[in-house]
C-alpha cells in the first residue's frame, strides 16, 4: 500500500504537466461535447462555442445591456477548472501497474470527457442564469426552479464530480488489483 | 460493486443537496469553515504572530494578501464523499463510526495544511497559488479521501473472507 501511495505521488507531477500542456488537445472532446450539448438544449441562448488553448467561450446571443443594445455577453469557461481529475486518475492508473494500462487510461479518459462537459456546461449556465445579473439573467427566460437545478448542476459539477469521478471510476476499474493489494497486506502486517 | 456505487452515489447526492441547504449552511458549513479558518490560523500563530483571522478569512498584519475560505476549500465536500463512501460498504456500524472519525479527522489535517500552504503560496506568487488552488491540492485532498477509504476497507471486520465478494463481484 506505501509503495503503491509512493507511485501515485511520483507520478502525480508528471501526469499533471503531460495534462497541462496537452490540456487543449485533450479538452477538444470536452467541448464537441459542450457544442453537441447547447446545440441540442440551447441554441436560443448560444451562438457559438469556441476553443482557445483551455478555454472554452461561449458566444451567446444575449445582449450586453439593455441602454446599449449592442454588443454580446461572452462567457469564458476555464476547462483545467473542470479536468484536474483526469491526472489524478492517470497517476493512480499508472501507479497501479495493471497490464492493461492503456487500455484503462483510454476507458478513464473517455469516461471523463463528459462529465468535464458537464461541469464546462453547468459553469456557463450558472454565469448567464445566476452571477451575470438580473439584466442578462431575465433574457435567458430561465424560471426560478430552472435556475435552481442549474446552481445546483453547477456546484455539484464544481465541487464534486471533477475530484470524485476519477477516484470512483479508478476504483470500479481496479478491483483485482485492490484486492491484491489488500491480500498482499494482510500478509505483511 | 454495484450496489456499494449506487448507495454511494445516492448518499452523496443527498448529503449534497443537505448541504446547499440554507439550515446546513448555517449550522453546520459556515461554522466550520470558520472552524478551519481558526484552526489553521492558530497552527500559523506558533511560527508567524501576525495572522488574523475574521470568520472565514485569514490574513496577516504585515501583508495585503489574505485567503478567504470558500467551499470546496473547506474541507467539507471531501469529507461528505468520504463518509458516503464508508456508509455505502457493507460493514459493522462500529467499525463504520471509528472510520468516519479517523478518516475525517486525516482528511481535515490534511485540509488544515492545504489552507496553510496556499496562503503562503499566495503571499509569494500568485500563479503558483492559482496552480495549487485549482489544481494540485483538489487532487490531493481526493487521493487523500481514496487512500482512507482504501485502507479503512481493508480493515473492515471479516473482509477478509468476503472482500473478494465485495471487491472482485463487479
Amino acid at each position: 500500500m506505501t509503495r503503491f501511495v509512493l507511485r501515485t505521488l511520483a507520478f502525480l507531477p508528471l501526469a499533471f504537466a503531460v495534462w497541462y500542456f496537452a490540456a487543449p488537445i485533450l479538452l477538444w472532446p470536452a467541448v464537441l461535447i459542450v457544442r453537441a450539448a447547447v446545440y441540442v438544449g440551447f441554441a436560443d441562448l448560444v451562438r457559438a462555442v469556441e476553443q482557445s488553448g483551455a478555454i472554452a467561450t461561449f458566444v451567446t446571443t444575449l445582449g450586453a445591456g439593455v441602454a446599449a443594445g449592442k454588443g454580446l455577453v461572452t462567457v469564458d469557461v476555464n476547462l483545467r477548472a473542470y479536468s484536474f481529475g483526469m491526472p489524478l486518475f492517470a497517476a493512480l492508473t499508472l501507479a497501479a501497474r495493471t497490464a492493461e494500462w492503456k487500455r484503462l487510461l483510454a476507458v478513464g479518459y473517455a469516461t471523463l470527457t463528459p462529465i468535464v462537459a458537464f461541469g464546462v456546461l453547468a459553469d456557463f449556465l450558472k454565469d448567464v442564469a445566476i452571477t451575470a445579473g438580473p439584466a442578462i439573467a431575465s433574457q435567458t427566460g430561465f424560471v426560478p426552479w430552472q435556475r435552481e437545478t442549474i446552481a445546483f448542476a453547477f456546484q455539484f459539477g464544481s465541487l464534486i464530480l471533477p475530484a470524485v469521478a476519477p477516484a470512483v471510476l479508478w476504483v470500479a476499474m481496479h478491483l483485482p488489483f485492490l484486492t491484491t493489494l489488500r491480500d498482499r497486506n494482510s500478509v505483511s502486517v | 460493486m454495484r450496489r456499494f456505487l449506487v448507495v454511494f452515489v445516492v448518499l452523496l447526492a443527498l448529503a449534497f443537496a443537505f448541504e446547499l441547504t440554507p439550515f446546513a449552511q448555517a449550522h453546520f458549513v459556515t461554522p466550520w469553515t470558520d472552524a478551519v479558518a481558526s484552526a489553521s490560523a492558530g497552527l500559523m500563530r506558533t511560527f508567524d504572530a501576525t495572522i488574523t483571522t475574521h470568520g472565514n478569512v485569514i490574513a496577516s498584519s504585515t501583508s495585503p494578501f489574505a485567503v478567504s475560505i470558500e467551499a470546496g476549500c473547506n474541507g467539507v465536500e471531501a469529507t461528505l464523499v468520504l463518509v458516503a463512501a464508508i456508509l455505502a460498504f457493507p460493514a459493522p456500524w462500529p467499525h463504520r463510526l471509528r472510520g468516519i472519525v479517523v478518516g475525517v479527522v486525516a482528511v481535515q489535517v490534511l485540509n488544515v495544511v492545504r489552507v496553510i500552504s496556499l496562503f503562503y503560496l499566495g503571499r509569494y506568487d500568485r500563479d503558483v497559488f492559482e496552480w495549487a488552488h485549482l489544481y494540485v491540492w483538489q487532487a490531493l485532498i481526493m487521493l487523500d479521501v481514496l487512500i482512507v477509504w482504501v485502507v479503512w476497507v481493508r480493515f473492515v471486520p471479516g473482509n477478509r473472507e468476503a472482500s473478494p465478494p465485495p471487491l472482485a463481484a463487479a
